[in-house]
């Protein structure tokens, strides 16, 4: 790094903090990183795998990946267990004192000083400081993470699990008037993981409003809604018997009109989010002021120039969003010190049918105005086939409407079609409904008296419709026009969302929840709509209303095309036939291929506001300098031996990168810009083509090895450097076990466990990531196909080979297999 | 199932203002906290809060008053205590009690001692005459009790510091403890008097939810009060006594009363605290535990008071758990003591109470609200808790050394 070169200071060592950072690398920087723990994750520290049999994409796994990788970047100087003394303005950017005693020049300062967990003390009737067996969600984790499920219930076979969601957040008397984004995903993948490792554990999770939203959390709630019981209706007390300790809460029971004490044996509290204490004092010291909850969020807030703000500093949010809100506010610091690449590139735009979707076109803009130029390009039809073939930064599309040339040279592609809306309105029994979109495009004076919105009837509604049902409520309701919302639950996402949904309320618009679509009887009259219902909260009354207008929301669902696009991208739609496969190593606007990315309403449930932050995100990414590659700018560590090389192609077909081309000669060749180093090509050569240093050191290791314990059982455990390596990292290995590093566990051959059989070893682990959490996507269930045909050759005794997927942040895991190894 | 309409300009929903808070039904989320807070559980029938909130916000004026649950409803508040929007259920409550359709939902017990009480000045309808009678009685015993011939119960008196407003019971079956609450001012070394004209602290216009009646009731309580010229009115230990005259008063007559109030186990520690009034604790040789009327309580925010007093008059206090904020009902509040045809009734809307009391592991209990006094010893009695049931002032009556 050079003598006075520009630097920047962070506040915060959490996921933001390093995703700031990451995209901070570069040779002419230096970069501070304050952190008051003594390590970097922050929150995720503590935070466990959600993983059951596959990845729940919580993300969790990534902070100790960050962490690893903030800590080898070169102009990066940490300041662990330090916190800010003061700070000041100077210049045209700060001065620090840290506690440590050092002064620090910055000109650029990113705040990401994380979030609080809401102490559920606060909320005395919970009796969360006297009784034992009540939890917060914080704790079930590091009970999860600690391995230490199995002794929660020594004497109770059948334990009776209770999670209460929104415990302070969407309390007015509480001044913590928002949803906290983040808890109901998380207490459902609690159940989730609950469920896989306690099968006989009986779980009710009770909820305000269910907050069923983004990738795949449909279709996992559907699977698990057969699992545990979804109680509407939070209880605000527990009470602990004194001679059981068994926790009671007092419940509605619609059945018998009365109310029931239910008994359970853990009650997990999903709580909230708050402001951290820290963020007043530092930036007090900067004159920024958060608002009313402590948070950067909304308009009135305000943050000095140099001040960027990222994750949960700004607002709630989870993970991936606090990841994407540091890698952009990194940028932003790159780009305004002159430090990004210039954009003389052609970007490739995949938009709607016609290319140009409103999505597409809000994409295009946004990158044409950073100085790319932009073609824009429909999915593909019969007739104008679209090919592609290139890797990052060279890629060749073949496209029927590109004209004579027929093919366009892009550095980068992004795919940005919108999701399909398919009216409900005017068909059937809906003949004289309207839509949500006509209803919210009238003048609110000109609609009709009585109005009746009725959301989650074809299934659960996505966001923007919600929020669009409400706003344009709102403003009917303000034109003097009666609304009621019928509806399963309100998604209240987003800063404002539960301002919206209270002002919607105060206004008088009046709201009915239904439980299933059999409590609701439709009956088209002449004019309007008579209604029957039976109301979730009134279980022994039908209710009856007539409106004028019965307004229904389009159903948004994946597109036709969405399959081409994927096929042209060499990927695979997710489980509800969107866009981008729900890997949390590419989300949240990446491909498994460098290069191609994913923004708009096509490949997950945004609102504006998130197509924007997207759209910011990619451009981080066309921006980055060379020396901060995404994934680092090292060579590949692989070569193919043209001597050897059979030419079977067998490499090119598997990569799941697309890194592997034909050159002239139509030999395959490894382009360092799109190989990720995962090493699958490696591990499938028939003719042994392919190489790396990496497996003449291992082998040689293995070699070298063969002796020095004598007759002690030696175990040899190959983890992949993603996941279980860095689990490993943070204990010390008894001298019996030997841990071999893999770039990804599909690296993994038989030959190489049988080498590790021959030199001595009594028992071979192979350990990846969890299904779904790879980032060469099948790497680890390659590996487990692998482990599984060695095991079953002759003279392999059963459990001598065994593969186990381990997390980044399962070390206590890891300790355990080691242990019984 | 009944069929029926939403009315959002039903009878009810107008009589809520949206901008007040506690008032704002509307805004109410469904969030269910309320339903764990209702103590009445473990039963068929009984109120369900947030059934209740909604039947009148949807503007169900008749299927509300139908259900019951308007009666059952002990206004406790403690589901209140619970709502993240700050929805208050008394006035919920008492508004739809109010209703012209729910009239005849009264319990007869409770019309019956309105009459009388505006009558008369007594709800159970004591004359003026019959008053004098009594007190001056009492008076004659009181010279005995604390062994001064010029001791006395005064009535009537102007100018004095302290007028002491009783409980209808301590002019009827319990006697005794108007000489208690007598020996207590005796002590105090203060000029006190009662008052013929206003003899009863309880106000059940506030159970009927009628804001004219309970207007009424408390100007015959204000007015011949300022002409006493009195300095401080002195409640007798009653719950919504309490809350009625220490906290709604300024709201239901439109200003601000000529004098102080305060309850009698208030007034009494702050003379211990002055060092004028002194105990002996011996003489209540027992562990006891308080019982936090709600009215008093979590509706007034009173709880120290009491504690501090029974500490000084007691062996030792105990608490009751849960207590204060999230103390259990006694199961006879929002008038459903005051109804006799619900005794059977109470002893269900109780038993929460009464498993609490027999978890505590007491022998006695004290309280600050003769009608929870009541409650308890009926609960004590109906499942045989073998707990004796006190009022605090009693209790530091008792332990009093003169």
């Amino acid at each position: 790094m050079k003598q006075g070169a520009p630097s920047v200071l962070i506040l915060g060592g959490g996921v933001a903090g390093m995703a700031a950072a990451r995209s901070l690398n570069h040779q002419d920087l230096s970069v501070h990183l304050v952190e008051k723990q003594d390590q970097l994750g922050g929150k995720t520290t503590h935070w466990a795998c959600m993983a059951t049999d596959t990845c729940q994409n919580c993300g969790a796994c990534l902070g100790h990946e960050m962490a690893k990788q903030v800590t080898d970047q070169p102009n990066i100087t940490l300041h662990l267990k330090t916190k800010i003394h003061t700070l000041k303005k100077k210049g045209h950017g700060v001065e620090a004192l840290l506690t440590s005693g050092k002064t620090i020049l910055a000109d650029k300062v990113i705040l990401a000083t994380g979030f609080s967990p809401f102490d559920p003390e606060k909320l005395p009737s919970l009796h969360f400081d006297t009784c034992e067996n009540i939890i917060t969600t914080a704790q079930l984790n590091t009970l999860i993470r600690q391995d230490r499920l199995d002794t929660l219930f020594p004497d109770t076979p059948f334990p009776r699990i209770a999670f209460i969601q929104c415990v302070g957040s969407r309390n007015k008397k509480l001044g913590k008037d928002y949803c906290s984004q983040t808890c109901c995903k998380i207490s459902l993948r609690h159940s989730q993981k609950l469920i896989h490792e306690i099968p006989d554990a009986a779980i009710t999770l009770f909820y305000m409003d269910l907050q069923i939203i983004g990738k795949e959390i449909r279709s996992t709630l559907e699977t698990l809604s057969t699992q545990i019981e979804l109680v509407q209706g939070v209880p605000s007390e527990i009470l602990e018997d004194p001679e059981t300790c068994a926790l009671t809460m007092v419940t509605e029971d619609a059945a018998t009109q009365s109310r029931v004490a239910r008994q359970f044996d853990l009650v997990v509290l999903s709580v909230g989010m708050e402001s951290s204490p820290d963020i007043n004092e530092t930036a007090g010291f900067l004159g920024a002021v958060p608002n009313d909850w402590g948070f950067f969020n909304t308009p009135e807030t305000i943050a000095p120039q140099n001040l960027y703000i990222a994750g949960c500093a700004k607002g709630p949010k989870d993970i991936l969003s606090s990841q994407q809100e540091g890698k952009i506010a990194g940028a932003q610091v790159l780009k305004e010190m002159g430090l990004t690449k210039t954009p003389d590139m052609t970007v490739a735009i995949i938009g709607g049918p016609n290319g140009d979707g409103p999505h597409g076109a809000k994409v295009a803009k946004a990158v044409a105005a950073e100085g790319y130029k932009v073609v824009a390009l429909d999915a593909g039809t019969e007739t104008k086939t679209l090919t592609l073939s290139g890797t990052a930064g060279n890629f060749s599309i073949y496209h029927g409407s590109l004209g004579k040339e027929q093919t366009l040279a892009c550095g980068a592609i992004i795919a940005a079609p919108q999701a399909c809306s398919r009216p409900n309105a005017g068909k059937g029994e809906f003949q004289s409904a309207i839509n949500l979109n006509t209803f919210a495009s009238i003048a609110p004076k000109d609609l009709p008296e009585k109005s009746l919105i009725l959301l989650d009837y074809f299934g659960p509604e996505f966001k923007v419709s919600a929020r669009l049902a409400l706003t344009s409520a709102i403003a009917a309701r303000k034109a003097g026009k009666e609304i009621t919302l019928l509806m399963n639950k309100m998604l209240v996402h987003g800063t404002l969302g539960q301002r919206l949904y209270d002002q919607a309320r105060r206004l008088g618009i009046v709201f009915l929840r239904f439980d299933t679509v059999d409590d609701i009887k439709i009956q088209p009259q002449t004019k309007g709509f008579h209604i029957r219902l039976r109301e979730d909260t009134l279980p022994n009354i039908e209710l009856i209303i007539s409106c004028d207008c019965l307004v229904l929301p389009d159903s948004i669902c994946s597109c036709k095309e969405f399959k081409n696009i994927a096929t042209l991208l060499r990927s695979t739609l997710d489980r509800e036939r969107f866009l981008q496969p729900a890997n949390v190593r590419h989300r949240l606007t990446q491909d498994l291929r460098k290069g191609i990315y994913y923004a708009a309403s096509g490949h997950d449930e945004v609102d504006d506001q998130e197509i924007e932050t997207g759209i910011q995100e990619i451009l981080s990414s066309l921006n980055a300098p060379d020396t901060n590659r995404e994934e680092t700018g090292q060579t590949t560590g692989v070569t193919i031996n043209e001597k050897k090389c059979a030419q079977c192609l067998t490499c090119y077909r598997i990569c799941p990168h697309a890194a592997i081309i034909l050159n002239k000669k139509m030999r395959p060749q490894i382009m360092e810009n799109a190989c990720f180093s995962c090493h699958l090509c490696l591990s499938n050569c028939p003719a042994y083509a392919i190489e790396s240093d990496n497996t003449h050191e291992m082998i040689a290791t293995l070699l070298s090895n063969r002796s020095p314990l004598g007759k002690q059982k030696q175990v040899v455990i190959f983890a992949c450097e993603r996941s279980a390596a860095l689990a490993a990292d943070k204990i010390h290995l008894p001298q019996n076990i030997q841990l071999i590093p893999l770039p990804c566990a599909c690296r993994i051959s038989s030959d190489m466990i049988l080498k590790a059989l021959i030199n001595g070893a009594s028992k071979v682990i192979i350990s990846g990531c969890h299904e779904g959490n790879c980032r060469s996507m099948k790497g680890s269930t390659t590996a487990k196909s692998g482990v599984d045909a060695v095991t079953k050759m002759p003279g392999i005794s059963p459990g001598q080979i065994t593969w186990e997927p381990i997390a980044a942040n399962e070390t206590d895991k890891f300790g355990r297999i080691i242990a019984k190894a | 199932m009944e069929t029926t309409t939403i009315n959002t300009r039903s009878t009810l929903s107008c009589l809520f203002d949206p901008r007040v808070l506690g008032n704002n039904i509307l805004e109410c989320l469904t969030c269910g906290a309320c339903n764990s807070r209702c103590t009445w559980f473990d039963g068929k029938g009984g109120p369900i809060p947030r059934q209740m909130i909604r039947m009148a916000a949807l503007g169900l004026d008749k299927q509300l008053v139908e259900s019951g649950m308007l009666w059952d409803c002990l206004i406790c508040n403690r589901c209140t205590q619970g709502c993240p929007m700050g929805i208050t259920m008394d006035q919920v409550v008492r508004k739809g009690r109010s209703l012209a359709i729910a009239a005849d939902k009264i319990p007869p017990d409770i019309e019956k001692g309105i009459k009388s009480r505006l009558e008369t000045g007594d709800v159970n309808g004591l004359t003026r005459e019959e008053f004098v009678e009594t007190v001056e009685w009492v008076s004659e015993e009181f010279v005995d009790d604390v062994n001064d011939p010029d001791a006395t119960i005064p009535h009537d008196i102007p100018g004095c510091k302290f007028l002491y407003l009783p409980n209808p019971r301590e002019l009827g079956i319990n006697l005794l403890h108007l000489t208690a609450m007598g020996k207590l001012f005796y002590a105090m070394k203060e000029t006190w008097t009662l008052s013929s004209f206003h003899t009863d602290v309880t106000n059940w216009g506030y159970f009927v939810g009628k804001d004219e009646i309970a207007q009424k009731i408390a100007r015959m309580v204000v007015e011949p009060a300022e002409k006493l010229g009195i300095e401080t009115l002195v409640l007798s230990e009653c719950g919504h006594g309490y809350h009625v005259l220490k906290f709604l008063l300024p709201e239901l007559i439109g200003r601000e009363p000529a004098f102080n109030v305060m309850s009698i186990p208030e007034l009494t520690i702050e003379y211990a605290k002055k060092g004028i009034l002194k105990f002996d604790p011996s003489r209540n040789p027992h562990k006891i535990a308080y019982h936090d009327p709600c009215n008093i309580a979590r509706k007034s925010g009173c709880y120290d008071a009491p504690r501090e007093l029974l500490a000084l008059c007691c062996q030792e206090m105990v608490e009751l758990t849960p207590n204060r904020e999230d103390g259990v009902c006694c199961g006879g509040g929002g008038g459903i003591l005051q109804d006799s045809t619900s005794t059977k009734k109470r002893m269900i809307s109780g038993k929460p109470k009464a498993d609490q009391m027999r978890a505590t592991g007491v022998t006695h209990l004290a309280t600050a609200c003769l009608s929870c006094h009541r409650q308890l010893g009926e609960l004590s009695n109906h499942f045989k808790l073998g707990i004796k049931v006190d009022t605090v002032a009693s209790l530091a009556s008792a332990a009093l050394i003169l």
